[in-house]
């Protein structure tokens, strides 16, 4: 019985050293993949700062300014007549199917609803040209 | 073995003494290894008390310094991104590569400042030389190195010679906005404006306690300034200073319900990313630092000053006829009217007679009270820690009074005047004005109520008026309801006034029925033109300038144009009977 307790406990000791020794590889694996990471994070966002830097530099009103004198010589400074309200806009005017008419009275018009299956209407043109296909 | 055997005399046998003395030592008697244990106890107590005491020791001595920590209390320490209102970036941090050097691990001093030299171009060798040959552990060789030469010193391979990632603060914008930005030195530390106040709101105590603050710890600040509005602003500034032959010039755009500055340029100007441009006396903020006598624009003060006391209205008329004499002196009016004017055509008009006898009505005291309430003659403190002190006359006499009433004999900062004219337009509101962005609440918590609304409402008529019909006619762009008011100061030569050499300035306000901008223009010995018909005075060129600013600035601010006049733009003074407040005024003035 003794000696039965004993073996138990002398495999429990290995069994815990080979744990505890895994784990505290894997800590340090761990460890070590997070300083990496870190590393990187950081990495990343110093180039996002010098990206941004760069961006407010590229984009900063004197260059495009500059720019859109040289290249966009037709443009003007924005004159006060041009800013308009919400308000002062026309009342939208009903919607009309101009091409549809236009269809209508060259004799051209489609038949309104679908030929055949109901559901046709809602498929893309793509599906539509296979549905045909099929004998 | 029994206690009796032990306790007999030992026999005088040395090989007997020998075995019993082994014996005893050996024995596992339990009455024997209870002292045998304590003094074994008491051995490994001393242990480990020694090892606790060197422990205890260890942990007091302070620590060898090492490099790495030297180096970390040289390197530039990160700063928080500056961004403008619209959150556009304004400043901020990169790495950058450094050089150092720990002189005590090279081997071949000599050769090391050879290789160094040859790779680092612009170095001193006599001087590298010296610096490694020192006895400290850790020395610069040279500060934020090209990427090019960061590899050259690498595969050199030296050692004791290491790079480290430094922090370097860049302003994309280069001199928009320069002059309140400041700058930061090699160091990363604010030297000037915005950045220096930054230091002083903590960031430098958190560097100087070893917290090197990461960036992703720090938040980025919010300043007032809108980058494209300062853009704009400055670029037509440049124009017109280039325009009209002046020596410098400045203008800004205050928010006047916030205090915020929007925008802010002085010319000449440099970028913040060769900061030893900034230290040319000439590249001054000449908004903050410049103490200038503001000429006419002070009139809105006397005027605002004569109306809140109640003792004048708007219908009151002021004798202006001729020249007002006091002693020796005499107070011409520059578009002289020779009668009696009402308190608009004293402004309109820009007459010095009428604006002088107005403050004289009130007396030197209240005037003094008046200006001291309005922050005139004290410091003005912004978060920038450029600033200037008024220059105030020593014996305030009548006089005094008098020439202070139309802006000459008391020199302020432009940005101080501004402050004041604001707080006449918002209804009454002094606000210091500020470079990090707030709401209108939290500006008005922290402002004194300085005059009454109704006096208020009377100032920003008058200032319409005189950009309908008045001297400030430059400035009234369709669609903004703009209001205006010249300013031109002599300036002081040999200790006289001098008729040629004028310094201008030109407040403008838009909308004036529901104020938000103020505008403020100044400009330093600007010259008359053919087309200004050889004048020079403030509405030829300041006027020029501040229209020209508005019209471009004001769809970038957000400004909506109307195009009907607004209905009844001045309640308060219709309901005091001045109804003609609100009907447009049609007509010639002076200019």
């Amino acid at each position: 019985m003794l000696r039965f307790l004993n073996i138990v406990a002398i495999v429990v000791l290995v069994g815990s050293a080979v744990y505890a020794y895994s784990i505290k590889y894997q800590t340090s694996y761990r460890a070590e993949q997070i300083t990496k990471t870190k590393i990187e994070i950081r990495q990343e966002r110093d180039a996002i700062a010098v990206l941004r830097a760069e961006w407010a530099y590229m984009t900063r009103p004197e260059r495009i300014q500059q720019l859109s004198d040289a290249y966009l010589p037709g443009m003007k400074q924005v004159d006060v007549t041009q800013v308009v309200t919400a308000q002062s806009l026309p009342e939208r005017s009903p919607r009309v199917d101009s091409i549809g008419q236009k269809l209508d009275s060259l004799g051209l018009s489609m038949p309104a609803t679908p030929p055949v299956s109901g559901g046709a209407s809602t498929t893309t043109p793509k599906a539509q040209a296979q549905e045909r296909r099929k004998p | 073995m029994t206690r009796t055997e032990l306790n007999t005399p030992p026999t005088p046998s040395r090989a007997q003494r020998m075995r019993a003395l082994l014996r005893a030592m050996f024995s596992t008697s339990l009455d024997l290894s209870a002292s045998r244990m304590r003094l074994a106890a008491l051995g490994f107590l001393a242990l480990y008390g020694v090892i606790a005491i060197k422990l205890v020791y260890l942990g007091f001595k302070p620590e060898a310094a090492t490099t790495r920590r030297a180096a970390a209390e040289a390197v530039a320490a990160s700063r928080p991104d500056l961004l403008d209102r619209n959150g556009e970036v304004l400043a901020s941090d990169v790495k950058v590569m450094s050089v150092f050097a720990e002189p005590r691990r090279i081997i071949d001093k000599d050769e090391a400042t050879e290789l160094l030299t040859a790779a680092l171009p612009g170095l001193d060798s006599r001087e590298l030389r010296e610096r490694l040959g020192s006895r400290k552990g850790f020395v610069w060789v040279k500060r934020e190195v090209t990427p090019h030469q960061r590899d050259e010193v690498f595969h050199l391979g030296l050692p004791g010679v290491g790079l480290i990632a430094e922090n370097k603060r860049v302003y994309p914008n280069g001199p928009i906005g320069a002059h309140v930005l400041g700058f930061a030195n090699v160091d990363n530390q604010g030297i000037a404006g915005i950045e220096k106040y930054i230091d002083g709101q903590g960031l430098a105590d958190l560097h100087g306690a070893g917290f090197g603050a990461t960036p992703e710890e720090l938040k980025p600040i919010s300043l007032s300034l809108d980058i494209r509005a300062t853009h704009a602003l400055r670029d037509e500034l440049e124009k017109g200073v280039a325009h009209f032959k002046a020596k410098a010039g400045a203008a800004a755009i205050m928010d006047v319900n916030t205090g915020e500055v929007i925008a802010l340029a002085s010319l000449p100007d440099y970028d913040p990313n060769k900061p030893t441009e900034a230290l040319d006396p000439m590249h001054i903020n000449r908004m903050n630092v410049g103490v200038y006598e503001m000429g006419s624009t002070f009139k809105a003060l006397t005027i605002a000053m004569a109306l809140d006391s109640g003792k004048v209205n708007l219908n009151s008329r002021l004798d202006a006829r001729g020249v007002l004499s006091f002693g020796r002196f005499k107070i011409h009016d520059y578009h002289a009217q020779n009668r009696a004017l009402t308190v608009p055509e004293v402004f309109t008009y820009s007459s010095n007679v009428g604006t002088a006898r107005m403050a004289m009505g009130q007396g030197v005291e209240r005037h003094k009270a008046f200006l001291r309430k309005m922050g005139q003659l004290t410091r003005m403190r912004t978060e920038l820690p450029e600033s200037a002190e008024p220059i105030v006359p020593k014996n305030w006499g009548e006089l005094n009074t008098m020439t202070i009433a139309f802006g000459h004999g008391l020199a302020v900062a432009p940005l101080q005047a501004m402050m004041a004219v604001g707080a006449l337009m918002n209804g009454g509101y002094l606000m210091t004005p500020t470079f990090i962005k707030r709401g209108e609440a939290e500006a008005k918590d922290g402002a004194e109520r300085v005059i009454r609304p109704e006096t208020s409402e009377a100032m920003r008529y008058l200032m319409r008026l005189n950009a309908e019909i008045g001297t400030a006619r430059k400035v009234n762009i369709a669609g903004y309801f703009v209001g205006g008011k010249t300013g031109t100061a002599e300036k002081v030569v040999n200790g006289h006034y001098s008729k040629t050499k004028l310094f201008n300035t030109f407040m403008a306000v838009a909308p004036a029925d529901n104020p938000k901008y103020l505008f403020l223009t100044i400009m330093d010995e600007p010259q008359g033109l053919p087309e200004t018909g050889g004048y020079a005075t403030a509405a030829y060129n300041a006027g020029h300038v501040t229209g020209e600013i508005v019209e471009r600035v004001g769809p970038i601010l957000g400004l909506a144009p109307r195009f009907e006049p607004p209905h009844q733009p001045f309640p308060l003074l219709a309901k005091l009977g001045y109804g003609y407040a609100n009907v447009p005024a049609r007509g010639g003035g002076g200019h």
